[in-house]
């Protein structure tokens, strides 16, 4: 826990930052553009996580490749449910906390994480061991945040198939880079939730209403929103009764992590952990026709 | 103003002040279990000692023996709690100040409260607990969860939110400089909305505005704490003297606010020990200290006093004649640990604690699902809140055991209530639309909604559909289905009440 001078001292930063930022008109453009180059993809698996965490990073060309000096990140979790670690319901502390260090250490000058939770935000973020693993690293450039309500913003969807406006989390949009953490899990309705469905933490709206047009809404969101960098924590899996669990029986260890600038092309790579083909998953397929990134295995580089 | 008026304007806004801060930490702050004791207003309350005490089941005087305390503490000091203690009193003085005339020739009905709790005492011992309604510590926390409150924050986020928007120089930075704290120590984390906010916000006004016609009014002639605390200060030998009006002097029976003073010693039991007459004796005769009790006391009429009391016993089976709640309707949920019903009506409180710290907005006050007396006792109403699978928050704070304390085992175990789905308003069923959110939520570990393939025909186009089904076994109706239905307005699968746990019929 911070101490709560830290605490207040941080509080204060944060709101004089939002002051300041407030005051400059800013244009958003929608972004997701993946370069022909990011179609790489970095595949580890080892027991020590944060090891594992920085091989595979560093495969990829290290966090400096990603992040420069100075800039604002925002790292993505999964924190969605109340649920412990040994759980698999939520990203791996452990992942999370590694990367946020890679951040600060390439030179970050702030890291802000959030996810608009489906359990109450305060019980997910304390049950999930991520709460704890943020103020262990006692930086004050590192900040887990509940989401603000007043910063959600609707925004025009140019390339939407299913939806074309929604209302999306400005601070995931305007900092410099986005780093997506989800965890890899089953899901009934989208078959597997992977990296583009962890994006939908970072919107506002009724998500539920979404369900109905899953694959096509989730590639819709993803055009809008460019992440950097997508890290997926298949240390453990969830491999029935997601997207929460609740069950051990239901986990299965694969000490596994799967990095890539393109976010389809990690989706496509953590589908066959479950034993599907990319194809099968409509979410991937979406994501692909809209150039997310690279469904065809084959023609991905591996590092 | 004198030394002990100041004594006790500053005794008082402590311990006003000390309630709303209990009040604010009733919420869950990172443990899941609450750090302070936040419902000891309730534990220090004889009503809710006397109604758990005729309740059936045992009564817990491990939590309520603060109020079993008080009222020794009574006996010996005499009525002390209004004129010190109680947040509702001390809210009177402070509030009604302003509303008060200088001169009202209003002498009001000082019996009154006296013939409401014998009434109230004879038909809580007959099975119909109506303290609660009554109850003024029971007012003021429920004015405060269900209108205060929730006024508070609209207000406070209205005004923080607009300043962000418009970005007014100077003025915009120092509020958003200032929000986080009020945000992380002043505020609910969350907006609270809850039902009855306008009928709970007009009796707490009703209780206020009654200071027009009389200082105090509500303790003077309506109180049932106020009266019991007053025969239990009978025996207290903490006196004042003169124990009546001075022949030579009629200020005490002039500027007594609470009537305590008469031509004898009737009114004694009146005297809340404010200690004010110490200050406006022109004489300096009055004293405060233990000596023998005057032989005049409170001269209570027996015939309605007995009417009263028969008025109380006959409230019980008129109660009792009403069909039960179960038997014509199924969305009466109680929270999780609740006693069964009748015992559950004969020690809920109608404080609202269990309301305040619901964390997932589920609690709501009851107007009818419970039958007419149910007013304000807690119910789930899951199409605007869900029960938190592993939060046992609203066990904790019940100061009566009417919500019994869980292990988060046991309460995992409880099933509150059952999903059923509404096929005609579920999308895959009604539109062969595509949904489950509510299979996504289902928090039970082996989730209790699941799901059939279903190849269907939706406008020419063949569909493989996945169509949800309840495991009524496994469904605990916490709520969440209802809760995050997409479906607009009332929800496509709701919670009804058959084969909750703490009714003897089980499912079907
Ligand atoms: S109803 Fe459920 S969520 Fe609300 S306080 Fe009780 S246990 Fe917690
Ligand atoms: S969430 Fe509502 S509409 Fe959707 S499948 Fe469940 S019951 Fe039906």
């Amino acid at each position: 826990m911070l101490d709560r001078r830290q605490f207040i001292f941080q509080s204060l930063r944060s709101a004089c930052l939002a002051a300041v930022a407030g005051s400059i008109p800013q244009l958003i453009l929608p972004r997701a553009v993946y370069a022909a180059q990011d179609r790489v993809l970095v595949v580890r698996t080892g027991e020590d996580i944060p090891q594992l965490v920085r091989q595979t990073v560093a495969a990829l060309g290290g966090m400096e490749r990603f992040v420069k000096p100075g800039e604002t990140v925002v790292v993505k979790p999964n924190i969605g449910w109340d649920r412990g670690v040994d759980l698999a319901a939520n990203t791996h502390p452990l992942v999370v906390k590694t990367v946020v260090s890679l951040c600060l250490e390439a030179g970050a000058k702030k890291v802000q994480l959030f996810d608009r939770t489906c359990n109450d935000p305060r019980r997910c973020y304390v049950s999930s061991g991520i709460q704890q693993a943020i103020s262990d690293l006692n930086s004050i450039q590192a900040e887990l945040v509940y989401m603000d309500r007043r910063a959600y913003k609707e925004l025009e969807i140019s390339q939407g198939k299913a939806i074309n406006r929604w209302s999306f989390y400005l601070p995931a949009l305007e900092a410099d880079r986005l780093i997506n953490l989800p965890i890899a899990k089953h899901h009934s309705i989208s078959t597997l939730t992977l990296g583009m469905k962890n994006l939908m933490g970072v919107i506002g709206g009724n998500r539920g209403m979404l369900h109905s047009k899953i694959a096509e809404a989730l590639a819709d969101i993803n055009t809008v929103i460019h992440s950097d960098l997508t890290l997926i924590d298949a240390t453990r899996i969830l491999v029935a009764n997601g997207p929460q669990g609740g069950r051990l029986e239901d986990v299965e260890v694969r000490n596994t992590l799967i990095a890539s600038p393109q976010v389809v092309t990690a989706d496509a790579f953590a589908s066959t952990l479950f034993g599907y083909q990319p194809d099968q998953i409509e979410t991937i397929v979406a994501g692909y026709r809209r150039g997310l990134g690279e469904i065809d295995l084959s023609r991905v580089q591996r590092l | 103003m004198s030394l002990s008026r100041k004594w006790r304007i500053l005794v008082q806004s402590l311990t006003l002040l000390g309630f709303c801060w209990l009040f604010l930490q009733t919420e869950y702050r990172g443990t899941d279990e609450l750090a302070y004791p936040v419902s000891l207003l309730f534990r220090l309350d004889p009503l809710a000692l006397v109604s758990a005490f005729f309740a059936s089941g045992k009564t817990d005087f491990i939590l309520l023996w603060p109020a079993f305390l008080l009222l020794v503490l009574t006996i010996i000091f005499g009525r002390f709690f209004c004129g010190w203690l109680c947040p509702l009193g001390s809210l009177l003085d402070f509030l009604g100040a302003p509303l008060r005339r200088s001169q009202s020739r209003f002498s009001g009905w000082p019996k009154f409260k006296y013939y409401l709790l014998s009434a109230l005492t004879l038909a809580s011992l007959c099975g119909l607990q109506l303290f609660g309604l009554f109850d003024p510590l029971s007012i003021f926390l429920r004015s405060l969860t269900l209108a205060i409150n929730p006024v508070w924050n609209l207000l406070a986020n209205t005004t923080f939110d607009w300043l962000y928007q418009a970005k007014l120089p100077l003025i915009s930075s120092t509020a958003d400089v200032v929000y986080p704290f009020f945000r992380d120590h002043l505020l609910a984390f969350r907006q609270p909305v809850f039902l009855l906010t306008i009928l709970t916000a007009f009796v707490f006004l009703a209780v206020i505005l009654l200071e027009r016609l009389q200082p105090r009014f509500w303790c003077r002639n309506l109180c049932p704490l106020g009266a019991l605390l007053g025969l239990c200060s009978q025996p207290s030998r903490l006196q004042r003297t003169p124990q009546s009006d001075c022949s030579d002097c009629k200020q005490c029976s002039l500027q007594c606010y609470m009537g305590a003073s008469a031509a004898d010693s009737s009114h004694a039991a009146e005297c809340i020990r404010c200690l004010d007459c110490l200050d406006f004796c022109p004489n300096q005769r009055v004293k405060f200290h233990f000596s023998k009790r005057g032989e005049k006391r409170f001269d209570l009429s027996r015939r309605t006093l007995l009417a009263a009391s028969v008025g109380g016993v006959m409230l019980a089976p008129l109660a009792a004649a009403a069909p039960l709640s179960a038997s014509y309707r199924n969305d009466l949920i109680r929270p999780p640990g609740a006693t069964g019903e009748s015992e559950f009506l004969r020690r809920c409180i109608r404080c609202g604690e269990c309301m305040k710290v619901c964390i997932g907005g589920a609690l709501h006050p009851d107007l009818l699902r419970g039958g007419a007396f149910s007013l304000w006792s807690p119910v789930v109403v899951a199409r605007l809140g869900y029960c938190e699978y592993d939060c046992t928050l609203c066990g904790q704070v019940c100061p009566t055991g009417a919500i019994k304390s869980l292990e988060i085992k046991q309460k995992r175990q409880i099933k509150i209530g059952l999903a059923v789905i509404d096929k005609n308003r579920c999308l895959p069923f009604a539109r062969g639309q595509e949904c489950l959110v509510c299979e996504e939520h289902c928090p039970t570990g082996k989730k209790a909604i699941t799901f059939d393939r279903h190849k269907d025909l939706v406008e020419s186009e063949a569909r493989d559909l996945l169509q949800p089904r309840v495991l009524k076994e496994l469904c605990i109706g916490c709520g969440i289905c209802e809760t995050r239905c997409p479906v607009a307005g009332r929800s496509a699968i709701m919670i009804i009440s058959e084969g909750e746990s703490r009714a003897p019929q089980g499912l079907l």
